[in-house]
């Protein structure tokens, strides 16, 4: 690894996604080329629809792409099989979701011992890990209630420790804020920077709450599955539908229904998609 | 990297997820209780009334086991007798599985009443020996039952009695053949009038003493049949296979009682069948509803599960996690299910389930009009094993069909 290389934690080079709804092709993700540093608090910023999320499920390994690479510490994510996928989230990734989704049968310090345990830690020594991560989360004393127990800033708060409790490199939040009211998502920003600057952990958050943003040490900008340098800028229309969307990575049933979709159909299809996006 | 989440954190995921859902979990338990006692209640009173129904057959006419002249059952003739019956009865005593035994020649003949005359099967018996085997001697309705030297005498069943007009006391001609061939006719005095409830019987009894008709027939010490009586039903395979060994092949035949009657042999064939197809029903019932509520359950946590993998769980955990919910649904249903039918069983037991309003119709079957449950541990194991595939059948699909989520799909749910 070259010297510049040294701290790159993320790097996707030409990732392209796309979504099907029958035969019918939605681009979500074309030519992302991004690069996260260790230790950066990167926000992904970007309407509604714009791929924020794609953007993170795939360098989180829950989803595929159709093209491009995407890198998490010098791995691959995308070359890998599902159970490496699922062993290297474990090890190296925190998930925080929108929704808090916490496991609901499960107590507070339960749902944050449940990831340690999964690591292979004694449930004695996981509920510990727990109950020091809830403390640092500033909700020591609310480690038995369940999550329907709990407020929504409780609960992410408890989404926060989880995500910490196996010491991953990396944190991957989908818009954390969106669920609170602003003066608790502002409490969780402040939480998660001095998590970032404390612990050296990278953070990559995907919003488009203006108090994260104003957070961010970087904001990258998405627009229509594309990175933009501002707003004002109009990104370009995908080269062609076929590159970002190639029939090949369909399943062969689904290649046959395309063979039986008569073609002037499609293509007119293709267009208002495509139209959309300009 | 080895997961220590180990399968108790799963049964308690399991269990709590049970209980989380608690109304959906009462009802489905109920259902499966309901479905299980229903089968264990069914099949409780099919073995009993199988049950009741052997023994009645065997202690009515057949006994557990007969061993005849080769060819004697398919023949009916007298010629094809035991001409030295000593040398099987000296077997008797040295098993003691064998709770009593007797020697009988059976024929057919015609008995006659002044005029009216009526096709009968004769049974000639030790009247001593045969009250350790039958209870015919308990079936007497009128008269009294054959004893020692009355050899002029003779029992007719209740049908035979009415169609012929015969009244205790009156002259009964019997005729039929000698094993030589020859016809011959003799004088009976009626004593008795015998009931068994077995219309076959019933229609055709003509019962007089062996050594009457040992005289009458010129058989000397020959019989066609030695009857033997075991302790339980269960014992016949096992007399079967010693006499099998002991006896030789070309000059005997040996019967089970199944075999004596086809009638009973069908019946019992074809009363497994209904047990087979009620087993059959009540698991689809089980498999249906289980595989319901796992179905649901899977959709409503979908988004649950996805998150459950996202944060690193492996499928094949959530696989085992969903298929000892199904399971443990399954297993605690049936066994509430079981244990509340062992108690209706047991209540019923003592007294039976009277069912003589409809008397005619079982009779015909060697039925006792009051139906007493029993609990076999064939049904138990039988029942067990079912519940179990049922459970493991209906906990496989959705919890393949979790492994299966798409982890991107499922987080976006709202
Ligand atoms: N499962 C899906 N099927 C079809 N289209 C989808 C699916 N998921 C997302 N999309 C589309 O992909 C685009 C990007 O979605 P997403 O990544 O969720 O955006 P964001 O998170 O920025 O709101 C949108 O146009 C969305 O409608
Ligand atoms: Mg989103």
């Amino acid at each position: 690894m070259s010297e510049a290389n040294q701290s790159t934690i993320i790097q996707t080079r030409d990732l392209h996604k796309c979504y099907w709804v029958g035969t019918m092709p939605y681009p979500a993700l074309h030519g992302i080329d991004l690069q996260i540093r260790s230790g950066e608090f990167a926000v992904l910023a970007g309407r509604s629809g714009s791929g924020k999320s794609t953007l993170l499920n795939i360098i989180g390994g829950l989803e595929s792409a159709d093209r491009g690479q995407a890198e998490v510490l010098g791995e691959d994510i995308l070359k890998m099989g599902n159970s490496q996928r699922s062993k290297f989230r474990l090890t190296n990734i925190g998930f925080i979701f929108q929704a808090y989704n916490l496991i609901r049968v499960l107590s507070a310090r339960e749902n944050v011992a449940y990831v340690c345990q999964l690591q292979g830690k004694s449930k004695q020594q996981s509920l510990e890990i727990a109950n020091h991560w809830l403390h640092e989360v500033e909700i020591g004393h609310l480690g038995y209630r369940r999550p329907d127990q709990l407020s929504g800033g409780q609960q992410q708060r408890v989404a926060v420790a989880r995500a910490l409790a196996t010491e991953p490199k990396i944190i991957l939040a989908d818009e954390p804020t969106a669920n609170l009211d602003s003066t608790t998502g502002r409490h969780l920003i402040e939480l998660m920077q001095r998590l970032n600057q404390t612990l050296e952990t990278t953070f990559l958050i995907s919003s488009h709450d203006p108090d994260v943003k104003q957070a961010a040490s970087r904001l990258i900008k998405l627009s229509d599955g594309q990175i933009v340098d501002s707003w004002d800028e109009i990104p370009q229309p995908p080269r062609s539908l076929e590159a970002t969307c190639p029939l090949r990575n369909r399943p062969f049933t689904e290649r046959l229904r395309h063979l039986f979709t008569p073609r002037r159909k499609a293509r007119q299809q293709n267009r208002q998609r495509t139209s959309r996006h300009s | 990297m080895v997961s220590r989440l180990g399968i108790l954190t799963y049964v308690a995921l399991a269990v709590r997820n049970l209980v989380r859902n608690r109304r959906r979990t009462i009802i489905t338990l109920l259902t499966m209780m309901f479905g299980i006692a229903t089968l264990t209640l069914l099949s409780a009173l099919n073995d009993g009334w199988l049950s009741q129904m052997k023994t009645n057959f065997i202690l009515s006419f057949t006994g557990h086991l007969q061993i005849h002249a080769k060819g004697f059952e398919s023949s009916q003739n007298l010629r094809d007798n035991i001409a030295d019956p000593e040398a099987i009865s000296r077997f008797m005593d040295t098993y003691p599985e064998i709770i009593g035994w007797t020697q009988r020649i059976r024929t057919s003949g015609l008995a006659s009443v002044s005029g009216s005359s009526s096709g009968v099967q004769i049974m000639a018996t030790d009247p001593e020996q045969e009250t350790w085997v039958t209870s015919m001697d308990q079936s007497v309705t009128s008269g009294v039952w054959l004893r020692p030297g009355m050899n002029k005498d003779l029992l007719l069943g209740k049908t035979v009695a009415q169609n012929l007009g015969a009244g205790l006391s009156d002259r009964v001609i019997l005729m039929t053949q000698r094993p030589s061939g020859e016809m011959v006719s003799e004088v009976f005095y009626l004593r008795g009038i015998i009931e068994t409830g077995a219309p076959q019987i019933d229609r055709t009894l003509a019962l007089i003493s062996l050594d009457g008709a040992q005289q009458w027939l010129q058989m000397e010490q020959a019989v066609t049949d030695i009857v033997i009586r075991a302790d339980h039903h269960d014992q016949t395979d096992t007399l079967y296979r010693l006499f099998v060994q002991q006896l030789s092949e070309q000059v005997y035949e040996i019967m089970p009682w199944q075999e004596l009657d086809p009638m009973v042999r069908q019946w019992l064939e074809f009363s497994d069948a209904y047990g087979l197809i009620i087993l059959f029903v009540v698991i689809l019932l089980v498999l249906t509803e289980i595989l319901n509520t796992m179905l649901i359950s899977l959709h409503e946590r979908q988004k649950e599960l996805g998150v459950m993998i996202a944060i690193g769980t492996q499928p094949h955990r959530i696989f085992l996690m969903l298929l000892f919910e199904a399971v443990l649904l399954i297993f605690v249903g049936a066994v509430l299910g079981y244990l509340s039918a062992s108690l209706i069983v047991m209540l019923l037991a003592e007294g039976g389930i009277d069912l003589t309003g409809y008397a005619n119709a079982f009779e015909f079957f060697y039925m006792d009009p009051v139906i007493h449950p029993q609990l076999t541990r064939d049904s138990a194991i039988k029942i067990l094993l079912a519940t179990l595939v049922a459970a493991l059948l209906s906990g496989l699909y959705p919890a393949w069909k979790a492994t299966r989520l798409s982890v991107s799909q499922a987080l976006r749910i709202q």
